[in-house]
């Protein structure tokens, strides 16, 4: 569903294509775990912080779905209903136009005879080209993993 | 009004106009969507080198130069030893002409 594609400005969330199908449930109001976020009075010369921290707060909110508020926010059966076959129709055009984009073949020339007798391509260049194919794949079959340390470790639970 | 026949061989005739005329050109197809238009010579009637030129026209035509909307190239050239394709695309028909290869000098890679 769309809810999980969050990360634009607000001015999507008008788009009806991008709107939420659920509801933000928990506008940073109380963090999940019932504690207040850190709120003590800071001297002025920190609020700057205080306004950059909350912001990132926002942020982090607006990405999260809480999935268990969202039973109070339920849509209706032929709500869904309506947004899949909206979603299912617009993918079905997407696909077809690319599709057929695929298909068509571009024109390279108004005058094929004359492109194709023209002179071959030099022997020089050809082998220009064989060489810097042949040196970038010798490149490639070079890169290898350097294993230096576990990527995964375990955390020492008490 | 003419027969089909007729029309469709005054068409075929107008593809093909100077393709014969190439130098040093052994063979030649002309390809559409559905299938080969016209061949001549050692490509007279190769289907199966008319799909591999189709294809390869394809693959290379999807390639885009960064900001451009056009293929960066008028003619593909698929070299071999001995011969060369020279491959383009003009009015949705794929034109492919079979020529010798007289450069002398060996690929090396």
């Amino acid at each position: 569903m769309g809810c999980c594609y969050s990360s634009e400005s607000e001015n999507t969330e008008q788009d009806p294509e991008r709107k939420r199908l659920i509801p933000n449930p928990n506008p940073v109001s109380k963090p999940p775990n019932g504690t207040d976020w850190i709120t003590t009075s800071v001297p002025s010369a920190r609020t700057d912080e205080q306004a950059l921290l909350t912001s990132i707060l926002h942020k982090t909110a607006q990405n999260i779905i809480d999935v268990s508020a969202a039973d109070s926010v339920m849509m209706e059966q032929h709500e869904y209903m309506d947004k899949a076959r909206q979603y299912s129709t617009k993918l079905a055009m997407s696909n077809s136009l690319s599709q057929k984009k695929a298909l068509t073949l571009p024109s390279l020339t108004s005058q094929p005879h004359q492109v194709l007798a023209s002179d071959l391509v030099p022997y020089s260049d050809v082998q220009q080209v064989s060489k810097i194919a042949a040196y970038a794949y010798s490149a490639i079959s070079q890169i290898k993993v350097d294993a230096k340390e576990e990527l995964v470790v375990q955390f020492a639970i008490p | 009004m003419l027969p089909s026949g007729v029309l469709c061989k005054s068409t075929t005739a107008a593809l093909t106009a100077g393709l014969d005329r190439i130098p040093d050109q052994l063979g030649y197809l002309v390809i559409s969507e559905d299938g080969v238009l016209a061949s001549a010579g050692e490509l007279e009637n190769d289907e199966h080198t008319a799909g591999v030129m189709m294809e390869m026209v394809r693959t290379a035509s999807r390639f885009r130069l960064q900001g451009s909307a056009d293929p960066p190239f008028k003619r593909m050239s698929v070299i071999l030893e001995d011969f060369v394709y020279t491959v383009t695309v003009s009015g949705q028909k794929v034109f492919v002409v079979k020529r010798q290869n007289n450069q002398q000098e060996p690929i090396s890679i």
